[in-house]
């Protein structure tokens, strides 16, 4: 994984208009953010650094989606 | 298609429930190849929302920060659309240091330190850009200053004080895809929304292109959003692009390589700083070499510093030797300028901070900073396209040369050329008329932006992204070049771009976004193996082992490529030091 989990969001939102690769949305049923693309993670950290209340946790860690044999 | 300024489609609640179930699919790795496309987007319920100004910003980084303020003050009508947000994508958040050039305190004049300049980049430097961002540096800062830049590791605040003050409307979290054309002039730009079903046009008398340069999203450096998007509009709509044979020797870690916050040390966690003159010689493809003979990444990889040296490599003027470090503590460099850990930059750049052994590749598929882009027809930012500009790492104005000389002038060779670029722009759109759009080449436009969505199967733009990493990222096709590699290498991103780009498919707007992205990293991928096949010598960060050796007499040229009439990619050589004559 990449981001790790969010826990203790308010749903601001920042978190989603910092991320450069648009990694993160609001779950329009929760109203929190989540993580919907981890595939494009680049591990930067500006999501954790711009939350208010430090509610991202990441891992330096990052799993690549299966290449299929041929496309 | 209905036009409207509705943020929401009918369909939005659908797409972002699914959204969840579309990132399980991904990490499963069902999307990734050939396939049905079940779609989440409805491409038949999009509404179009139309936008007029005289100046287009596109790109929110420092470019673009003074593009608009400088556009503004000169009394232009202007908006700026980012795909990402003001200050917080592209590469401007993680560049920390700023070069100041301030006559009092420098020994050099500023005639001495572009003639510095020019002999460090074996005159691959436009001696006119080295000039003016020195000289215009010292009255950037000062601005920046005013709204609380230096204050803070994170720009989005001080980058909003300007433009809040003087309401600039600001179009974020939207792609923009297309420059549009009226007869020879631009005439706007077109896109989507990232968070709504809804294609977004931009009419404007004139387009300042602040989208950054790219690289083909590698591991280990903060460049995976940037996918040469500016430069590939401008080039389908007859624009010259330049710098694409150069490469960028940033390093990433061997440990955890695509955590780019853990191999960056605290370049993200500091707050910017000034440097002063100390023209160097960095972020060639020493390293590369190195790593080629004798291996990476530990033993004379990149990163593991001078005093590992083999026969032959990159020329290396001698009054820049690798010395190591500047003087002064490590954190004093900045993100694209920095000094490594234990070895010298000339030994790909490593990281401050940075822990265990280094690799080369992180910024894949990008140029030296500012050597890439536009062409440049003029000292004021513009491109052969009447009306349309560029200022940053979206303008090949070669500030640096095909080298990386000078710590610090990435970023503040942003603010100079954006301010340049948007008065430029400005003084353009007070002369012309507002552009007439025509309705059938929007309706073409807007089809060809969301016909990923339409295609019932094809490729996953993850799959062919990664197929072209594969092509291109290896040592030995995009650093230590030879014709037979370059040319195999070609071939296959011919069959990319003819056969997969059309092909893209998407299930979302985030994959409308990739597949976009993913088609503009091929025909960057093509325009840099025909650059690197053309240059047949080696110089400053372009190194060929058929040809080694610096080649004054044939190559003090830059090449410059653009679409001819019939569609096909056509390379041109521009001699150094002088202006492209118009055609």
């Amino acid at each position: 994984m990449t981001i790790e989990n969010i826990s203790g969001c308010i749903g601001c939102g920042r978190c989603v208009h910092a991320c450069p690769c648009d990694v993160i949305r609001i779950d329009k049923e929760s109203g929190k953010a989540a993580i919907v693309y981890p595939a494009d993670c680049q591990i930067c950290h500006l999501c954790r650094m711009n939350c208010p209340v430090d509610a991202i946790t990441l891992s330096p860690e990052k799993t690549i989606p299966v290449v299929v044999s041929w496309g | 298609m209905t036009t409207t300024e509705q943020q929401s489609g009918p369909t939005r609640r659908a797409f972002m429930a699914m959204g969840g179930s579309a990132a399980g699919m991904a990490a499963l790795g069902v999307n990734a190849g050939w396939g049905q496309n079940t779609s989440v987007s409805d491409a038949s319920a999009f509404t179009t929302a139309t936008h007029d100004c005289d100046v287009l910003v596109i790109g929110g980084g420092m470019a673009g920060l003074f593009a608009a303020v400088k556009g503004h003050d000169a009394g232009a009508k202007i908006r700026i659309v980012s795909k990402g947000r003001l200050g917080s994508s592209g590469l401007t958040p993680f560049a920390k240091g700023f070069f100041a050039f301030d006559p009092a305190q420098e020994e050099l004049t500023l005639d001495e330190y572009v003639a510095a300049v020019s002999r460090s980049a074996l005159g691959t430097n436009n001696p006119v850009y080295t000039r003016q961002t020195a000289e215009h540096s010292l009255a950037r800062v000062e601005e920046l200053k005013a709204w609380g830049f230096f204050d803070s590791n994170l720009y989005n605040k001080s980058f909003m004080t300007p433009i809040e003050a003087r309401g600039i409307p600001l179009h974020e979290r939207v792609v923009v895809t297309h420059l549009l054309k009226d007869g020879e002039r631009i005439a706007g730009a077109a896109g989507f929304r990232l968070d709504a079903e809804e294609v977004v046009i931009f009419r404007a008398k004139s387009v300042v292109l602040c989208t950054g340069a790219g690289a083909f999203k590698p591991n280990g450096f903060p460049v995976c959003d940037l996918t040469h998007d500016g430069t590939v509009m401008a080039y389908n709509i007859g624009a010259k692009v330049t710098g694409k044979e150069w490469n960028d020797g940033h390093v990433g870690r061997a440990k955890n390589p695509a955590a780019t916050y853990d191999g960056w040390g605290d370049m993200f966690d500091r707050r910017p700083s000034l440097e002063g003159v100390g023209i160097r010689h960095d972020l060639g493809v020493d390293a590369n070499y190195l790593a080629y003979k004798l291996g990476n990444p530990v033993e004379a990889g990149p990163g593991s510093g001078p005093g590992k040296n083999v026969a032959g490599g990159p020329f290396r003027p001698v009054e820049f030797a690798d010395n190591g470090p500047p003087p002064g503590p490590p954190e004093a460099a900045g993100m694209g300028d920095g000094p490594p850990a234990g070895g010298g930059p000339g030994i790909g750049g490593g990281p401050p901070g940075m822990r265990g052994p280094a690799m080369g590749g992180a910024s894949a598929g990008m140029s030296i900073h500012k050597s890439e882009g536009l062409v440049p027809i003029n000292d004021r930012c513009e491109s052969n396209i009447p009306g349309l500009f560029a200022a940053g790492d979206a303008l090949g104005s070669h500030m640096c040369g095909a080298i990386y000389t000078q710590i610090g002038s990435s970023l503040a060779g942003s603010a100079v050329q954006g301010a340049v670029g948007g008065e430029a722009a400005a003084d353009y759109a007070r002369d012309v008329e507002t552009p007439i759009l025509e309705e059938t080449e929007l309706a073409a436009v807007e089809e060809e932006i969301l016909a990923p969505l339409r295609r019932k199967a094809g490729y996953g733009p993850a799959w062919v992204t990664q197929t072209l990493q594969g092509i291109m990222i290896p040592n030995f096709v995009l650093y230590i070049k030879k014709e037979s590699i370059l040319s195999a290498a070609l071939a296959y991103i011919e069959e990319l771009r003819d056969h997969h780009s059309p092909m893209l498919r998407a299930a979302d707007m985030h994959e409308l976004r990739l597949a976009h992205e993913t088609s503009n990293m091929i025909i960057s991928a093509e325009m840099k193996l025909r650059a690197s096949l053309m240059r047949k010598e080696s110089r400053c960060s372009h190194y060929r082992l058929d040809y080694p050796d610096v080649d004054d007499e044939n190559w003090r040229a830059w090449i410059n490529i653009y679409k001819d009439e019939s569609g096909d990619m056509r390379l041109e050589k521009q001699p150094f030091d002088t202006w492209p004559a118009q055609t």
